[in-house]
């Protein structure tokens, strides 16, 4: 007799017949129809359509998980994100955006993610490279470019293309500038020094309106410039679909954002698994074993940072020309803060972590914090004792905040951990003393190592 | 820490004779001094010469720089203290755990909002009128150290302590934390009492500014005056630097708390009980920052939830500058560094004739100063160079 | 002739002399042998070697190139690599990965190459996995490649160093006490490779040890440092019988074993 648990084992049956062979294929088929149908039939904005959309998004989890063949993965992917998300989002236009913002999201939870969990540099002001792809363009494709200069004129919107690339290659560059001087640093020393340029960064742009006009202070730049749209012909009378500007917007914004995260999952995942990742890793766990073995901290170290500036310099551009109206605020500290949080929810260092950490976040800001608080007001207005200063959706502080310190506590290696990382992030003995001391000692005896620990 | 190395040798083995206890307490106060006459001539020579190479084009310029002189240094010392109390929680938990308590910048608001809460009180029950000045000022104070230091005690014990062991990236996350529900804890409490969301800090009548001296430019008279919450601020924070001193450099628990410093499992087989120890420098660290939120508070008028972010942030640049780990050096770290935000600040706009706001640049400048000297001198102005072991 | 000359070395810190004016010089070829008391300054010498310390005083010459000042990363670059006294791998990675970072400096793919994932990256890769494998091979590790490097005996890390620091193709190998902390069976096994390394692959090595059997039994050439000064230099003969050596370092009994 195998004393198992029957609840226990029968998890772990359904888990082994839906993750592989033919009922597997069946299961993940009748989910993608199903819950496409579902969707696309409940095309008003409700809760019972929130929910829909979360078990719609959580197929491409579980297929993800599971080991059915490659290419049944790719098509379940193209046929939910490529197909019914942006047919149903002509029905109904916030959803769409919903997963245009997850998407944007996504991109600076991957990019943070080379910074924070592979090369292990807590970067606090990672939203600064977002701002100043953002401010890029939102000052050179308005008319702050004639108030730099009167001879100036905005760039004209078929500039967004090549700007893409402009954007990229400003965050880079920002994130060497900051990098070169600040990554010699000390990890914790890091984290502040990136905090304060954070800072810096949204004390310039709120008070570079004087004395020359760049950023409009705090008033922010209105009217930014979005891209033409050189397909809407070729949508309206080759395909026939007829679709207003606005609904084309929203549907090239989605796809612009699903080919940038597609992109950045591509280059990250190269990186993780080059000699360049292994660095990194190698530099996170040992620095100075690292050096020993002739890599060169600052200049593997710059590498990810630029990396990680890139791809949010990239995505600042998308965010300005989307929002159509930025402003200081758009970029403080709470941002970074959330891009961190992002990236712990979903474990440091794993990719599909940085994902799932990405598109919970943003379905917890614009889905779950607002539906809670109208069920909060609901409550409130029958008499239940809810203070009425209390908005959800006004305590992200408070609710990041716990997330963060609840996670170090009871999960630091994410809910999608990265395998290796998991093994470093787990205290070994978390509360023994005396314990033993970080990284600094040259007289322990050996027999200490004769245990080696994992963590230092 | 490194406040040891100010100890004489003798401090290391029995008891001291009462004038050197004098002079590990006082050395550092003297030491202090010196960097406040020091930067405070420093900056004022540089404001002379910019004013000077600008004379050309300005004529008046040098008369008005020095006019708002006395009045800047006044102010450079206010918040020089603020920065320097501050400072010391910073170090001291840094010295002890090697850790940035992010956190510290909130229980500083904290000690700021409780001093509010009890000024509203009185203010509401119709007392405060009738309260002397001193004993509000003790009230608030004693009230500040005791919120602020419990509640810092409490957080090490939930959010810091079961993750000792961990990376460094843990717990200082999880601090990061912790200072954004401190803020928005207390922004709910806050605003859901009558105090709201920027809360007046009620208090008696300090009296009329004190006028020092008065500058006779001809056609009008610029008085140099001092606020007493001013003066109440700069004794209050000097009595506690003076304390703090005593209590780590002449007292037997100040020599445990620098062995747990030196090294936390020695100093554990040595009989020490060093979560105590932690626990205690957690204590001191908030109560000092909970009195300098009072006083704080006091000395503007008004709190709120997230006034302590900002500080905080200055104030841990101040605690590098001075040489993380060593309490003088928070100290000189704070007042130099206050002295800096109060000399940009003022001068800027005039300097650049009005087009650089010196208020907001001068949080650039603090930051610059942070990325400087973590550069090219990160252990600090007073700090002793660290080499790597390996 | 000579491979590393390292010429009136001083380094201080704070008040103390860790290392005093010592010049080392070591021919290609050789297994040198740095002995000393505990606190004698051979791990802070081989720590200026390697460029982790910058000496306040002196040369050192590797391979005709001055190397003292150069970054750490550098000089292990140039072809000198080393083990670490309380063993230092990547205690999260696989063996084979720890050897692959060893070889970090041997694999040049630019980087648009991996973000494109052209062939030649795999390529590279793939070359590197094989070359990897012969070091773990000759280590005795091959069949522990997929192991956590931290859940290896003892033993096995030190072997693994050695293996990561010959993943590197170095001239010239520093090993910090190799055989610290082992049983005799595994200094035997350790002694043994250590010759191999000379002997096989042509390598130059030098070592702190304390094993004076070890030590008598396969350098060349021995340098005794005290109090950061050298006191003596020679053969395993010479240093046996310098009464200085006697006496500042096997004076306590040990004398008799000499």
């Amino acid at each position: 007799m195998t004393p198992t648990v029957p609840s226990e084992s029968l998890w772990v049956q359904v888990k082994t017949i839906l993750s592989n062979g033919p009922p597997a294929y069946t299961f993940f088929t009748l989910y993608a129809l199903i819950s496409s149908l579902l969707l696309i039939s409940n095309p008003r904005t409700s809760l019972t359509t929130d929910i829909i959309f979360v078990f719609f998004l959580l197929l491409v989890m579980l297929v993800y998980r599971s080991s059915v063949h490659k290419y049944f993965k790719h098509t379940i992917l193209l046929f939910q994100l490529c197909i019914v998300l942006p047919y149903f989002g002509t029905l109904n236009p916030f959803y769409l955006e919903v997963a245009t913002q997850a998407g944007i999201f996504v991109t600076l939870a991957l990019g943070l993610n080379v910074v924070v969990g592979f090369a292990g540099l807590l970067d606090l002001g990672y939203v600064a490279f977002f701002a100043v792809g953002a401010y890029a363009w939102a000052i050179t494709s308005t008319n702050q470019m004639t108030l730099i200069n009167p001879d100036w004129v905005p760039l004209p919107p078929i500039a967004f293309y090549p700007f893409l690339i402009f954007g990229l290659i400003l965050g880079t560059i920002t994130g060497i500038l900051l990098g070169l001087p600040v990554l010699r640093l000390r990890g914790d020393y890091l984290a502040i020094v990136t905090l304060g340029f954070g800072e810096v960064i949204r004390v310039l742009a709120n008070n570079l309106d004087r004395p020359i006009n760049f950023t409009n202070g705090s008033q922010g730049i209105r009217e930014i410039e979005r891209p033409n749209l050189f397909f809407a012909d070729f949508v309206r009378n080759t395909l026939g679909w007829n679709l207003s500007d606005q609904k084309l917007y929203e549907l090239f914004f989605y796809f612009a954002v699903l080919l940038i995260v597609f992109m950045t999952i591509l280059v990250v995942k190269r990186l993780k698994e080059s000699r360049i990742g292994r660095a990194w890793e190698a530099i996170r766990e040992d620095e100075t074993a690292a050096i020993a073995q002739g890599i060169p901290l600052v200049r593997t170290k710059l590498l990810a940072f630029a990396v990680g500036a890139s791809f949010a310099g990239a995505m600042g551009v998308i965010f300005a020309s989307k929002q159509l109206f930025i402003n200081p605020p758009t970029f403080d500290l709470l941002r970074s803060i959330n891009i961190l949080a992002m990236v712990i929810l979903g474990g440091m260092g794993s990719i599909p972590g940085a994902i799932l950490g990405a598109v919970l976040v943003t379905l917890l800001d614009l889905q779950i914090l607002p539906r809670t608080a109208n069920v909060l007001r609901d409550l409130q207005r029958a008499g239940f004792p809810i203070p009425a200063a209390f908005d959800p959706t006004q305590y992200q502080r408070m609710l990041f905040g716990l997330l963060l310190v609840i996670m170090m506590i009871f999960r630091p290696q994410g809910i999608l951990p990265d395998e290796r990382r998991k093994e470093e992030l787990i205290a070994d003995e978390p509360d023994d003393l005396p314990e033993q001391p970080d990284q600094s000692d040259s007289g322990t005896p050996p027999p200490s190592a004769a245990t080696p620990n994992g963590s230092k | 820490m490194a406040a040891e190395v100010n100890a004489p040798a003798s401090a290391r083995f029995g008891r001291r004779s009462p004038l050197e206890v004098l002079r590990t307490v006082f050395g550092p106060v003297f030491q202090l001094f010196l960097f406040i006459v020091g930067s405070a001539l420093a900056l004022s020579l540089i404001v002379v010469l910019l004013a000077l190479m600008q004379m050309g084009s300005r004529p008046d310029i040098l008369t008005r720089a020095l006019t708002i002189l006395p009045q800047v240094i006044i102010d450079g010392l206010v918040r020089g203290f603020l920065f320097a109390t501050i400072a010391l929680g910073y170090t001291m938990v840094y010295g002890v755990l090697e850790f940035i308590n992010f956190a510290h910048g909130e229980i500083f608001m904290v000690g700021g909002i409780v001093g509010a809460a009890i000024g509203l009180m009185l203010f509401t029950s119709g007392m405060l009128a009738g309260v002397p000045v001193l004993l509000f000022v003790a009230i608030v104070v004693l009230a500040g150290m005791v919120v602020s230091g419990s509640l810092a005690v409490a957080v090490e014990r939930v959010a810091y302590r079961p993750l000792r062991g961990s990376p460094r990236l843990v717990p200082l996350i999880s601090a990061i934390g912790v200072s954004l529900v401190l803020q928005d804890v207390v922004r709910l409490i806050v605003t859901n009492t009558p105090m709201g969301f920027n809360a007046r800090y009620h208090t008696p009548d300090f009296g009329s500014p004190i006028r020092l001296f008065e500058i006779d430019l001809g056609e009008r008279v610029v008085p140099v005056i001092v606020s007493p919450k001013a003066l109440v601020f700069i004794s209050v924070a000097l009595l506690m630097l003076i304390g703090l001193n005593y209590l780590v450099n002449a007292t037997r628990l100040g020599k445990a708390i620098r062995a747990t410093a030196q090294d936390r499992p020695t100093a554990s087989l040595m009989g020490i009980n060093v979560n105590r120890i932690i626990s205690l420098t957690f204590l001191i660290g908030g109560a000092l920052g909970g009195a300098a939120g009072a006083l704080f508070g006091l000395n503007v008028g008004a709190v709120n939830p997230y006034m302590g972010f900002i500080p905080g942030l200055k104030a841990f640049t101040a605690a590098v500058l001075g040489g993380i780990g060593n309490i003088t050096g928070a100290m000189v770290g704070g007042v130099v560094l206050g002295f800096l935000e109060a000399f940009v600040s003022s001068y800027l706009s005039l300097f650049t004739n009005g087009a650089l706001s010196g208020a907001a640049y001068a949080d650039i400048a603090a930051f610059s100063i942070l990325i400087l000297i973590l550069i090219f001198r990160p252990s600090g102005l007073l700090g002793e160079a660290t080499t790597q072991k390996v | 002739m000579a491979l590393l000359e390292a010429n009136n070395i001083t380094k201080t810190f704070g008040g103390l002399t860790a290392v005093n004016d010592v010049t080392l010089t070591i021919d290609e070829g050789r297994i040198v042998s740095v002995i000393g008391p505990n606190g004698a300054g051979k791990t802070t010498f081989f720590n200026i070697l390697t460029g982790i310390y910058k000496p306040d005083k002196g040369t050192i010459t590797f391979g005709d190139k001055p190397i003292a000042g150069l970054k750490s990363n550098d000089i292990a670059a140039l072809g000198m690599r080393r083990t670490f006294q309380n063993i230092r791998l990547f205690n999260n990675m696989t063996v084979l990965e720890n050897v692959l970072v060893g070889m970090h400096t041997h694999l040049r793919v630019p980087f648009w190459h991996i973000i494109f994932k052209l062939p030649t990256v795999q390529r590279e890769e793939r070359k590197a996995r094989e070359r990897a494998r012969e070091h773990l091979n000759y280590v005795g590790l091959d069949d522990k490649r997929e192991e956590l490097a931290k859940n290896l005996p003892y033993g096995d890390q030190r072997r693994l160093e050695i293996a990561r620091a010959l993943a590197g193709e170095p001239r010239l190998i520093l090993l910090d006490e190799p055989t610290a902390g082992m049983n005799p069976n595994e200094t035997a096994a350790a002694t043994t490779l250590i010759r191999r390394l000379r002997d096989d692959l042509q390598l130059t090595v030098v070592l702190i040890e304390h094993d004076m059997r070890l030590v008598m039994a396969i350098s060349e050439r021995i340098t005794v440092l005290d109090y950061g000064t050298k006191i003596a230099e020679g053969d395993a003969h010479t240093i046996r019988t310098n009464p200085r050596v006697i006496e500042a370092y096997l004076g306590k009994g040990a004398a008799d074993a000499a």
